[in-house]
């Protein structure tokens, strides 16, 4: 890198979270967690948690990818989409489920099947993606990839209206909604309790896979800077390729979670959720993992609050608001590197 | 075989409209007669009836029935020698992308029709959001428009801005309809919800569209002059998919509902809200419009098959239009025998009958306009305009006779209420319950 491209943006080691942006943003967070848990009450507040844990596990995609190449991966929210027609498509094709499975092991059984093959087959489709449309134009000015990004997005949405037609599908609901549990007196549905669990997770795992093993280290110098991690004997393309992997197998675990917990999925899901997940991972800090995971929650929780207290239209417009406030006084976001003097 | 033929026309369509646009549209493009181009007059050629709905995708089960009630018109009308020595060919365009309406997509259809000598009238469109964007265009051409399904008020009324949407030619009406007004649809189920159904404290949710917001509107003023509480009013613009939050919302906590109404269509979402009540174990009555009432639980896209039969049991629709006419027996033998060879949407829809109303409408003006000596293209498209929208004529329908007011509104308007029946044969679907007159 010359220094010209530098002056925009420092290249900093996006995936290294904590060291630079202290303990502010999480006490922040942990007394805006109390807050709301107060303010809504129990079920809101799992509600919240339920349908942030699925915008998280999108935008956890978003912010990996942008954290080492720098690209808005519009398609991402596709993949996502993808992902929820890839888990129809074995548990009704495959495992012929039609409705909630009569037992717990069958339930077990179908879930993880599901999850695996998912997970793996959206994983791969992420890797061909970048593969045939992002590597070829890994040096191209920045448009060029992003442009791409938009017709990947409109191919996997065409192809498949194409296979499914654009009508919204019915999804087998392999946990039974009805089966809830009472917890200190509430009554909290089993596949809340599911998702939220799974998605904390594999949040976990992600961040442990990235602070803590070798391919992890390979990402984080990566992201930092490419050309002296490649010089350092980091293969940059297979780095590369194990992200778009791993966000990819991630948006692909959230789209079986959509099913699962909507019992309801259309072609158009990757265009709205991916749009709220985007903005999640800009609210969290672009680039950063664990921004991106509370970015999602956040989202979450400003929907439910909005529809608690009967403005669920400008939820929304509330979103976007607390987007820009966010920005204004933290232009990386909440989580974000903070850049030096120097810019 | 008749998509493939529906396509290929919309295909040419397309064409035509290119054409006209880069050459711009004062020009008169082809006919869209399939290559033969329809220089006005055509020698007692082919005129086109244009049909603008929404016809894929989850909307299809709103489109599919109702374009297949004008066609059974159109078919009628070219066996027995066509109008005159023309013969009648039926243009639908579908201005629904991603399975949803598209109000952008819709204006394009309208400057295709108008642009086009041939055509004559169009029957459509379905939903009030796409008239609120044709209207301007139609009215600024002349062409007549005959919507079997719009309800909002103010597409027609002047109180309520309908002088915006025609502020071209504001006294020469071109826009018809045959369906009651939402002053009519939302009233009257806030009756039949507080009386008939007993239903006393209701959650209402909207989906922020130009139809929904507006019956809600119309309807809540009602149900709370009756004396019923609204415990609370949210909108959820047309893309949520979680409804979970407004469900499980404190102020439902506090004083739970025994009972829904939804203003909207399914393709905003009232499936999925259906679903989620059901999920969170609120069993009570789902009521709403006639953007609810969709199909049956084989049709793609329709609120039964979204939430799933048992879900959908216990709701409740209005339709703005004559739900048991005298000839309704006929008209749905004659539906299902003249469609039983296709794939899908063999049995009317709710506003098949409508349409078909309406096609009659614009071809007995078009008769009357033939007969009257109007001979080149412009001329008879401002005679079937004038005759179709003259409040002193009166039309003889399938749903009875039909005149319209001075603003294009039905003088016989009825509004029909509708259940979901689990056991109807050939699977859940929505069954007549009753009707009331609103005619003078």
């Amino acid at each position: 890198m010359t220094s010209s491209t530098v002056t925009a943006e420092a290249r900093p080691n996006r995936f290294l979270v904590a060291r630079r942006s202290g303990v502010g943003p999480y006490l922040f967070i942990l007394a805006l967690t109390v807050v709301m848990y107060f303010v809504l009450g129990p079920k809101q507040f799992v509600n919240a948690l339920t349908i942030g844990a699925i915008y998280a596990l999108v935008a956890l995609g978003y912010t990996m990818v942008y954290g080492i190449i720098e690209l808005i991966n519009f398609a991402h929210g596709d993949v996502f989409m993808v992902g929820s027609f890839v888990s129809l498509f074995v548990l009704t094709n495959i495992l012929g489920a039609t409705g909630p499975a009569p037992d717990l092991a069958t339930i077990v059984y179908q879930l993880v099947v599901t999850f695996a093959l998912t997970m793996s087959v959206v994983g791969v489709l992420g890797v061909t993606i970048e593969r045939f449309a992002y590597r070829p134009l890994r040096n191209a000015p920045r448009l060029a990839p992003l442009i791409t990004a938009i017709g990947i997005s409109f191919i996997l949405q065409n192809v498949v209206q194409l296979i499914y037609g654009p009508s919204p599908i019915n999804t087998p609901q392999v946990i039974p909604p009805s089966a809830r549990v009472d917890i200190a007196g509430v009554s909290i549905g089993w596949i809340n309790i599911f998702i939220i669990v799974t998605a904390i997770s594999l949040m976990f795992g992600l961040q442990l896979f990235v602070s803590r093993t070798k391919v992890g280290r390979a990402m984080r110098s990566t992201a930092s800077d490419r050309e002296a991690a490649s010089l350092m004997g980091v293969d940059i393309n297979r780095t590369i390729a194990i992200t778009f992997l791993i966000g990819s197998a991630l948006a692909g675990a959230a789209g079986v979670v959509q099913g699962l917990y909507f019992g309801n999925i259309t072609s158009a899901l990757g265009f709205q959720s991916g749009l709220k997940a985007f903005t999640a991972a800009v609210l969290g800090g672009i680039g950063n993992i664990t921004g991106a995971a509370i970015g999602g929650f956040m989202i979450g929780f400003v929907e439910v609050t909005a529809a608690n207290f009967g403005f669920f239209v400008w939820a929304q417009a509330a979103v976007f608001m607390i987007l820009i406030v966010t920005l204004v006084f933290r232009p990386s976001g909440l989580f974000g590197q903070q850049l030096g003097e120097r810019a | 075989m008749r998509l493939h033929k529906i396509s290929a026309l919309a295909g040419v369509s397309i064409l035509a409209f290119a054409a006209c646009s880069s050459s711009g549209a004062s020009t008169a493009p082809s006919a869209g007669g399939g290559g033969e181009s329809a220089a006005p007059p055509a020698s007692k050629g082919e005129l086109t009836l244009g049909v603008s709905l929404p016809l894929s995708g989850g909307a299809a089960a709103d489109g599919q029935p109702t374009l297949k009630g004008a066609q059974l018109e159109v078919d009628r009308i070219n066996a027995a020698g066509g109008i005159g020595g023309y013969t009648i060919k039926l243009l639908p365009l579908d201005h629904a992308v991603a399975g949803k309406y598209n109000e952008q997509q819709a204006a394009q259809d309208m400057q295709t029709f108008v642009a086009d000598d041939a055509v004559i009238g169009v029957v459509g469109p379905y939903n009030s959001a796409v008239a609120k964007v044709q209207i301007p265009i139609s009215n600024s051409a002349g062409l007549a428009q005959c919507s079997p399904a719009n309800t909002n008020t103010g597409l027609t009324k002047p109180e309520e801005g309908a002088l915006d949407l025609r502020k071209d030619f504001p006294d020469r009406i071109n826009y018809i309809r045959v369906a009651a007004t939402d002053s009519l649809q939302g009233p009257a189920m806030a009756i039949y919800d507080y009386d008939t159904l007993g239903l006393k404290n209701l959650l209402i949710v909207d989906d922020v569209t130009t139809f929904g917001k507006g019956v809600a509107d119309t309807f809540q003023t009602k149900f709370e002059e009756l004396g019923g509480t609204v415990v609370l009013r949210q909108g959820a613009p047309a893309d949520t998919t979680d409804f979970n939050g407004i469900i499980n919302s404190q102020a439902v906590e506090a004083s739970p509902p025994d009972g829904v109404y939804y203003g909207g269509v399914v393709t905003s979402g009232a499936g999925l809200f259906l679903k989620q009540l059901r999920q969170a174990g609120l069993d009570i009555p789902f009521t709403g419009p006639d953007g609810i009432v969709n199909g049956s639980v084989n049709d793609d896209g329709s609120l039964i098959k979204i939430a799933g039969a048992d879900a959908a049991a216990n709701s409740y629709g209005t339709i703005a239009a004559i739900g048991d006419f005298p000839a309704k027996a006929e008209f749905d033998a004659a539906f299902e025998e003249h469609f039983s060879a296709d794939s899908d949407f063999k049995t009317p829809g709710a506003y098949s009958g409508p349409a078909n109303a309406c096609a009659v409408v614009l071809l007995e003006a078009l008769k009357a306009a033939v007969d009257g000596g109007a001979a080149d293209m412009a001329g008879i498209r401002e005679a079937v305009r004038a005759y179709a929208s003259d409040p002193a004529n009166s039309f003889d329908t399938v749903l009875g006779p039909i005149s319209f007011d001075e603003n294009g509104d039905t003088t016989v308007p009825f509004i029909s209420f509708y259940e979901v029946d689990t056991a109807a044969t050939g699977g859940a679907d929505w069954v007549f319950k009753e009707q009331q007159s609103f005619g003078e």
